[in-house]
C-alpha cells in the first residue's frame, strides 16, 4: 500500500517539532496541517490539539514529528524518537530533512501487538522488489512481512500543497448533501480537512499562546491583515475597513455574492445611463421625437392597407370583403392618432418622470423600454388579434363544413371522426356556407399574415430586450471575476507536477489546483431568475400560426379554473 | 407433395390420413390425399341478369345524366339572356308546388297523422331554404369574381362529375351528402358566373357581376333538380315502376332536346353517352359474364350470416 502524505509547503523549512494533521480513514494518507515547535509542553499540547478538534470537528491528532537539524541541534533526533512514546498513536511518521537537500527522508513507525512501536520500512529504493528492509527494534520478535503479505515495500510519496490556496478552494461538483466521511473520496476529505481546520490557524509562532505552530500564516500573506486589523480597530477608517471585509468574507456563499454583484453592477450602469441622459436635455429630445415616431408608423400603416385593399402583390382578393376590412383597420389607426395627439402635450413630463427610475438598475430601465413599446403598438397588437380571430373562425368553419361535405361529423365523445346522416337543410345551408368561406378564405389569410408578420417583429424586438434584462440578472459576475483573477478558489481538481524522484528518497509530488472551467462557472452559479421563457417549441408556434391561435410568447402557465 | 401416388416415400397408409388439425400423423405436413380440391367451388355468387332488368336499372343512371345535362342548358339559356331569371323563378316555383303534390299523393297510405306534422316540417324546411338562399345571394355573386373563369369551369365539371359518381343509385331518397354537395358547390360557382344585368353595367365591361336574382333563381333550380327531384324519383319507382320507366325516358329526350337547341354538336354527343349507358353497357355486363371465374372454398374468410332484421325497425 502506497502512503501518501500531504505535506503544506509552508512547512517545508519550519524548525523541528511535532506533525499536527489528520489520519485519512481508510486510504492510508495522512494530512499535515501544522508544525508545532519546541520548546512546548506534551500536555499542553495534548490539551491544545483536543480543544482544537472540539472546536474545528476535525479529526486531529499528532501524526508523528519532524526533523530539519541547524547547528547546535543535535541530539533532537533522538529527542524526537522517544516522543513517540508520550503520544499514544498507531502509526508515528518520522520525517527529517537535511538543509541543502531536495528530498525528505521518512520512517514509518507501527504499533504492534505487544503496545511497542516497531519501525516498518526504510526509505524507498528505485529497484524495489522482495528485499526485506524491515530491521526489527524494540522488543518483540515480530515478523512484519507476514502482515504485509510477504516482502511488499511500502511506498511513501509526499504531496506538498499549498495550504492558503487549498483552505480558500472549494471543490466543484459541490456535494449538498453531508457526506459520508467513511465513503468520500480522498480529494474532498483532503480539501474538507484543510477548510475545516481554520481554527487551528490562528495561533501562530509569532504569537503568545500555549503552543508555537508554522503553517500557512506564518508566512505573513495578506490572510493576516484580518487579524492586524482587529487589533488596530480602534481608528474609524479601520473600523469601515474591517466592516467592509468582514463584509466580503461573510458573503462567502458563492450564490449570494453573485447576486449582490449582479445587482450591484446593475445600479451602477443604471446611475450611468440616468447621468447620460438627463445631460443635454435628451430626454426632452427624445420626447419630441416619439409623437413624430408615432404619427410615422401609423402613415406606414395606412399604406400598407391600402396597398392590400388594392390586389397586394397580384393576388386575387375579395373585393366586397377587402374594402370592409380596409376600411375597418383605417378607422382604428385613425383613432389611435387621435389618441397620441391627445396625449403629446403630456409625454414629455411623463416620460422625464419616468426616466429617472432608471435610478434602480439597468434592467429596470430595458423593462420600462419593453413596456413603453407595448403601448406604444397597441395597435398592432389590436390588429393581430382581429385578423387572427377572424382566420381562426374561417379555418375552424372549413374544417367543420368540410367533414360536412363528405358526411361526416366529429364525435367529441370519442374524439374521431364519424359518419353522420343530414338532414336535407342541414347539407344544404352547410354547402352555401362551405362554398362562401372557401372563396373568402384568401383574403382573410392575408390580412391574417400581414398583421401577424407586424406583431412578431414587436415581439421579437421585446424578446430581444426580455433576454438582455435575464442574462444581465443571472449572469455570475462575481463567480466570473473569482475564476479570473483568484481561479485556485474554483477547483475543479488536482494535477501534480513531479518535484523530486531521486534514488534514495521518496517520491515528491506538487499538488497543483486545476480551476474550473469557464463554461461550467457560467453553468453553475448561474442565478435562478423569475424568467418567463416561451414554452412552446418551434413546431408548436407554427402549429398555431397555422390554426390562427392567439400566441403568447411571454405568459406564464397559470392553473385555471373552470 | 401431391397425392399419394407417386413417390414411394409416403409412409404405408397403416393409418389413414385424416384433416384434422391437432393430431400427430405419420405424414408430412403438406400431405394431401386424393380428394384435395373436393370442395372447391366455382362462381358461387354468380347471378343471372336479364338483359331488360339491367337496362332498367342503368336507366337511372341515364336519367341522372340527363339531369345535369338538363341544368347545365337552363345555365347557358340564362347566360345567353334568353330567358329572364324571373320566368325562371316562377316556372320553377311552379314546378316545385306540382312535384309536392304529387309527392303527397304517391304517399303510401297509412300514417295520416304524420301528413300534417311533416306538412308543418316540410314548410319549415321551405322557408329556411328560400331566406336563406336569397339572403346569401349577393354574397354569392361576387364569389368567384376574382377567380379565372377557366378554373371556375374546371372546377365545376369536377364537381359535376363527384356528383354523377357518388350518387346513391339504389336509394336516392336520403341524399347522399357528397353528391348533393358536389352539385351545389358546382351551382354556386355556375351562378357567379352569370353575366349581371345590362342596365347597371356599361356593357362593355366583361366582368360584370351577376344580379342577385340571377343567383337566387339558380340556386333555386340546382336545389329543385339535385336535392328534390331524387326524393320525387324514389317515391315513383316504389309505387309505380312502370311510371319510371317512362320518366327515364322522358327526362333523357327533353335532356338532349335542350342542349341541342343551343348545341346540336352537344346533343348528338348527349345521345350517344346515353345509348351507350343504357343499351351498350348492360350488353357488355352480361357478355362478360361468362368470363368470370371464381374459386371459393372452405379456405375462405368466414361469413357472418346472421339475420340482423330482427334489430331493425
Amino acid at each position: 500500500m502506497v502512503l501518501k502524505i500531504f505535506f503544506p509547503q509552508c512547512c517545508n523549512k519550519a524548525d523541528s517539532g511535532l506533525l499536527v494533521g489528520r489520519w485519512i480513514p481508510g486510504q492510508n494518507s495522512a494530512v499535515v496541517l501544522a508544525v508545532i515547535h519546541y520548546p512546548f509542553i506534551p500536555g499542553q499540547v495534548k490539551q491544545y490539539i483536543h480543544q482544537m478538534r472540539g472546536q474545528s470537528g476535525v479529526d486531529l491528532t499528532v501524526l508523528g514529528s519532524w526533523s530539519m537539524p541547524k547547528e547546535g541541534q543535535e541530539g533532537m533526533e533522538s529527542f524526537l524518537r522517544d516522543l513517540s512514546t508520550i503520544f499514544p498513536q498507531g502509526q508515528w511518521l518520522q520525517l527529517s530533512r537535511e538543509m541543502g537537500k531536495i528530498g525528505f527522508r521518512c520512517h514509518v513507525l507501527t504499533r504492534d501487538q505487544n503496545g511497542k512501536l516497531v519501525q516498518q520500512e526504510k526509505e524507498l529504493k528505485e529497484d524495489g522488489g522482495g528485499e526485506k528492509g524491515g530491521t526489527k527494534r524494540g522488543g518483540g520478535e515480530k515478523e512484519v512481512e507476514g502482515e504485509e503479505g510477504g516482502g511488499e515495500k511500502d511506498k511513501v510519496i509526499f504531496i506538498h500543497y499549498e495550504q492558503r490556496k487549498v483552505m480558500l478552494s472549494q471543490l466543484h461538483p459541490i456535494d449538498n448533501g453531508v457526506p459520508d466521511p467513511q465513503t468520500e473520496s480522498q480529494l474532498p476529505q483532503v480539501f474538507g480537512t484543510v477548510c475545516q481546520s481554520e481554527p487551528l490557524f490562528f495561533l501562530d509562532k509569532y504569537d503568545d499562546g500555549p503552543v508555537k505552530m508554522t503553517h500557512w500564516q506564518s508566512e505573513g500573506r495578506e490572510g493576516s491583515i484580518i487579524v492586524e486589523l482587529m487589533k488596530q480597530a480602534s481608528t474609524p477608517v479601520c473600523l469601515l475597513t474591517t466592516w467592509m471585509l468582514t463584509l466580503w468574507t461573510s458573503l462567502c456563499s458563492s450564490r449570494k455574492a453573485n447576486i449582490f454583484v449582479s445587482f450591484f453592477v446593475d445600479v451602477s450602469l443604471g446611475l450611468l445611463l440616468v447621468s447620460w441622459m438627463y445631460r443635454e436635455n435628451r430626454i426632452g429630445k427624445l420626447a419630441n421625437t416619439l409623437v413624430p415616431a408615432a404619427d410615422h408608423v401609423a402613415k406606414e400603416l395606412e399604406e400598407l392597407l391600402q396597398w392590400l385593399m388594392g390586389a397586394p402583390a397580384g393576388l386575387k382578393m375579395n373585393r366586397a370583403l377587402d374594402q370592409v376590412l380596409g376600411r375597418f383597420f383605417l378607422y382604428h389607426i385613425h383613432l389611435w392618432i387621435s389618441y397620441i395627439h391627445l396625449m403629446s402635450p403630456f409625454i414629455e413630463m411623463i416620460l422625464w418622470y419616468v426616466g429617472l427610475s432608471a435610478c434602480l438598475g439597468l434592467t429596470f430601465a430595458l423593462s420600462l423600454l419593453s413596456d413603453i413599446t407595448a403601448l406604444l403598438t397597441f395597435h398592432i397588437y389590436c390588429f393581430y388579434v382581429y385578423g387572427a380571430r377572424l382566420y381562426c373562425m374561417t379555418v375552424y368553419g372549413l374544417s367543420s363544413l368540410w367533414r360536412l361535405f363528405r358526411g361526416k361529423k366529429w364525435n367529441v365523445l370519442r374524439q374521431r371522426v364519424d359518419s353522420c346522416s343530414y338532414d336535407l337543410d342541414q347539407l344544404f345551408i352547410g354547402t352555401l356556407l362551405f362554398t362562401i368561406l372557401l372563396f373568402l378564405l384568401p383574403t382573410t389569410a392575408l390580412y391574417y399574415l400581414v398583421f401577424t408578420l407586424l406583431r412578431l417583429v414587436v415581439v421579437m424586438f421585446q424578446g430581444v430586450l426580455h433576454l438582455s434584462v435575464d442574462f444581465i440578472n443571472s449572469f455570475p459576475l462575481f463567480a466570473m471575476g473569482l475564476r479570473l483573477f483568484r481561479s485556485y478558489r474554483l477547483a475543479e481538481g488536482v494535477k501534480f507536477r513531479v518535484l523530486c524522484e531521486e534514488p534514495g528518497t521518496p517520491l515528491h509530488l506538487m499538488m497543483d489546483i486545476n480551476p474550473l472551467k469557464v463554461s461550467s462557472v457560467v453553468q453553475t452559479y448561474r442565478t435562478p431568475t423569475y424568467s418567463c421563457y416561451p414554452k412552446d417549441s418551434w413546431l408548436a408556434l407554427c402549429k398555431k400560426l397555422f390554426l390562427g391561435e392567439l400566441i403568447y410568447p411571454w405568459r406564464h402557465k397559470t392553473t385555471k379554473i373552470d | 407433395m401431391g397425392a399419394d401416388s407417386g413417390s414411394g416415400a409416403a409412409p404405408g397408409p397403416a393409418v389413414p390420413w385424416r384433416k384434422v388439425l391437432w393430431e400427430r400423423q405419420p405424414f408430412p405436413d403438406n400431405y394431401v390425399d386424393r380428394r384435395f380440391l373436393e370442395e372447391l367451388r366455382r362462381n358461387e355468387g354468380l347471378r343471372q341478369y336479364r338483359y331488360w332488368a339491367v337496362v332498367q336499372e342503368a336507366g337511372l343512371v341515364a336519367q341522372q345524366i340527363s339531369c345535369v345535362a338538363l341544368f347545365l342548358t337552363l345555365w347557358l339559356y340564362m347566360e345567353q339572356g334568353l330567358l329572364s331569371p324571373s320566368t325562371l323563378l316562377w316556372t320553377g316555383l311552379l314546378c316545385a308546388l306540382l312535384g309536392y303534390g304529387l309527392y303527397q299523393a304517391l304517399a303510401p297510405r297509412g300514417d295520416s297523422d304524420n301528413h300534417h306534422r311533416t306538412r308543418w316540417s316540410d314548410l319549415q324546411s321551405a322557408s329556411i331554404f328560400l331566406s336563406f338562399t336569397f339572403g346569401f345571394s349577393p354574397v354569392l355573386r361576387t364569389l368567384t369574381e376574382s377567380v379565372c373563369t377557366d378554373t371556375v369551369y374546371a372546377m365545376t365539371a369536377l364537381m359535376l362529375l363527384a356528383h354523377l359518381v357518388a350518387f346513391p343509385y339504389a336509394q336516392p331518397s336520403p341524399p347522399g351528402s357528397l353528391s348533393l354537395n358536389a352539385a351545389l358547390f358546382a351551382s354556386v360557382c355556375l351562378a357567379s358566373r352569370l353575366p349581371g344585368d345590362l342596365h347597371t353595367s356599361g356593357g362593355l365591361d366583361s366582368s360584370s357581376s351577376p344580379s342577385s336574382l340571377h343567383t337566387f333563381t339558380m340556386l333555386c333550380w340546382a336545389l329543385l333538380v339535385f336535392a328534390l327531384w331524387p326524393c320525387l324519383l324514389q317515391r315513383l319507382r316504389d309505387c309505380a315502376p312502370w311510371v319510371f320507366g317512362c320518366v327515364c325516358v322522358l327526362v333523357g329526350v327533353c335532356g338532349v332536346g335542350g342542349l341541342g337547341s343551343l348545341w346540336p354538336g352537344g346533343a348528338v354527343l348527349l345521345a350517344a353517352l346515353l345509348g351507350t349507358v343504357t343499351l351498350l353497357c348492360p350488353l357488355l355486363l352480361i357478355r362478360l359474364q361468362s368470363d368470370k371465374d371464381n374459386i371459393q372454398g372452405p379456405w375462405d374468410e368466414a361469413e357472418i350470416q346472421e339475420d340482423l332484421t330482427h334489430f331493425l325497425h
